[in-house]
């Protein structure tokens, strides 16, 4: 083989070894098999050109954009987003993604590497346009948490100074509290290892075991029909006032001191 | 015998033969740059000398970055455990460190022994006897003829070398670490993803460049001032190994240092 020819060769197979990297590393794709969306944020939390999208916890894409574009607006709410992330969705994957699918920004990794989360969309939902412009969910700014925290331990530290006598005397009150809770409830603890006490517990333990069978009994017919005879006697007896039994001692020749 | 025992007479010999080596240096590769870009082009001789720096050197480049990979792979795996008991981001830096320090540096050093050792002894015989001055009155620029050919050839096959050396030297720390550390083959592409990207091996290849460049310069510099003797032929080759390699260290350094702005 001649020289040329040699040199020739090892060209080419760099070339092609170069070419298999690209590929590897998602750079060089001739056969493209992923679907577009665009993403409207205006807090990114640090994603970057080439952080994985996944969808349901699966790689199926890269971020291969980050774009400034002051005044996009979002084209269904109107809302002016600042930030607008391009990136790839696999075909295999794009099904799953719905128009009522979210697009988060979280953490994953020991390093905490930052990546795209998408939530599987609803099957009732219509599908995604490939393309179509979505409004992302914003990450939460650590910053301002920091900052909001700091204001708020801000006013507490003021709440307790402007308040220190209340608060103290308060606590001093809480404290003999929780002491004379201690106490009952040690007090409560040799009450019931004592023999009479729980003698008396035994003895309304029964008690009330008869009151349930009583009225169990008294939910019964016979006691239905008890309690309508002594109704009709009750209004029987009613009619029998101080005239009427002396009327009929008259009638029948008694003579008596009533009432 | 007490003029050379003077410290300041030392110094000053030590000095001029620095600024006159120095000199030279940058007048021959100057006149090598100059030569590089201006006509006639010896195309058929780079071809061959291509052929002797890239073509026979692959194999015993692809060898021993095959091994420096293996090594890496162990031990990072190793003081990953020992540090956070936990390995799992190896193959992602440890392709890393491949890409952008190990696949080039030991693709040079290995060119600088085989190639730069060989050029300087070809050039050295040449210069002892006399090939070098019959070129000059055959009007002949012996730069041109002997230079500039390893120059270009050298600064292509370091590219050429330096992408292949990188690439094996992957697969090398990927089948060590699939056999010996338990990775998948897939597990490894996904991890070294999360950490490299294509530029890592676009600045390999211009550190091989670099590095392909000097190794001929410091060669044929040693080889023109190799004086009679195989004693001299020696001792130009010795100086020529050793100034490249400092020199592929220094510039290795000062590329990694520029390169980091790109990151």
């Amino acid at each position: 083989m001649k020289v040329e020819t040699k040199v020739g060769l090892l060209f080419v197979v760099a070339v092609a070894m170069v070419a298999a990297f690209a590929y590897y590393l998602g750079v060089l794709n001739p056969f493209s098999d992923s679907y577009k969306v665009e993403l409207g944020y205006n807090f990114a939390g640090g994603i970057e050109v080439g952080s994985k999208v996944r969808v349901m916890g699966i790689e199926v894409g890269k971020v291969t954009a980050i774009d400034f574009e002051p005044g996009l607006r979002m084209p269904k709410t109107g809302e002016e987003v600042k930030l607008k992330i391009t990136a790839t969705v696999s075909k295999k994957a794009w099904p799953t993604v719905r128009q009522d699918s979210k697009f988060f920004i979280n953490l994953a990794g020991v390093i905490g590497e930052k990546y795209l989360e998408v939530s599987p969309g609803s099957s009732e939902s219509p599908a995604l346009e490939p393309g179509q412009l979505v409004r992302g969910e914003d990450p939460p700014r650590i910053d301002q948490l920091i900052s909001q925290s700091y204001g708020l331990a801000g006013k507490i530290l003021d709440l307790v100074q402007k308040n220190e006598g209340s608060i103290t005397d308060t606590l001093d009150k809480m404290n003999s509290l929780v002491t004379n809770v201690n106490k009952t409830l040690v007090l409560l603890e040799k009450t019931t290892k004592n023999e009479k006490f729980s003698h008396i517990v035994n003895n309304v333990d029964t008690l009330t075991s008869d009151l349930t069978i009583l009225t169990a009994k008294l939910r019964g017919p016979e006691a239905q029909r008890t309690m309508d005879l002594m109704h009709r006697l009750v209004w029987r007896l009613d009619k029998l006032d101080e005239p009427a039994i002396r009327k009929f001692l008259q009638q029948e020749g008694i003579k008596a001191h009533l009432f | 015998m007490i003029e050379t025992l003077n410290p300041f007479a030392l110094l000053g010999t030590w000095l001029l033969n620095a600024y006159d080596s120095t000199s030279e240096f940058l007048k021959l590769t100057l006149l090598t740059l100059v030569a590089t870009f201006t006509p006639p082009f010896r195309f058929r001789d780079t071809i061959k000398q291509f052929y002797f720096v890239a073509n026979q050197s692959v194999l015993i480049v692809c060898f021993c970055v095959t091994s420096a990979a293996a090594v890496t792979i162990v031990e990072s795996s190793y003081h990953m455990k020992l540090v956070i008991q936990n390995d799992s981001l190896v193959p992602g830096f440890a392709a890393l460190l491949i890409l952008r320090e190990l696949g080039s540096v030991v693709m040079a050093l290995l060119i600088t022994s085989r190639v730069g050792a060989g050029l300087a002894a070809e050039v050295g015989s040449m210069q002892i006897t006399e090939q070098v001055d019959a070129l000059k009155m055959l009007g002949i620029n012996p730069i041109r003829f002997i230079v500039v050919p390893r120059f270009v050839a050298c600064i292509f096959a370091g590219i050429l070398l330096a992408v292949i050396a990188n690439l094996v030297c992957l697969y090398g720390a990927m089948v060590v670490s699939t056999w010996k550390l338990g990775y998948t083959t897939g597990g490894f592409i996904t991890a070294m993803r999360g950490f490299v990207h294509f530029r890592d091996l676009v600045f390999a290849a211009i550190k091989g460049a670099a590095f392909g460049s000097v190794i001929p310069l410091f060669s044929c510099f040693y080889g023109f001032r190799c004086k009679s003797g195989a004693e001299g032929v020696g001792l130009a080759t010795t100086n020529s190994v050793v100034a490249t390699s400092v020199s592929v260290i220094v510039i290795d350094f000062c590329l990694t240092y520029v390169f980091t702005n790109f990151y």
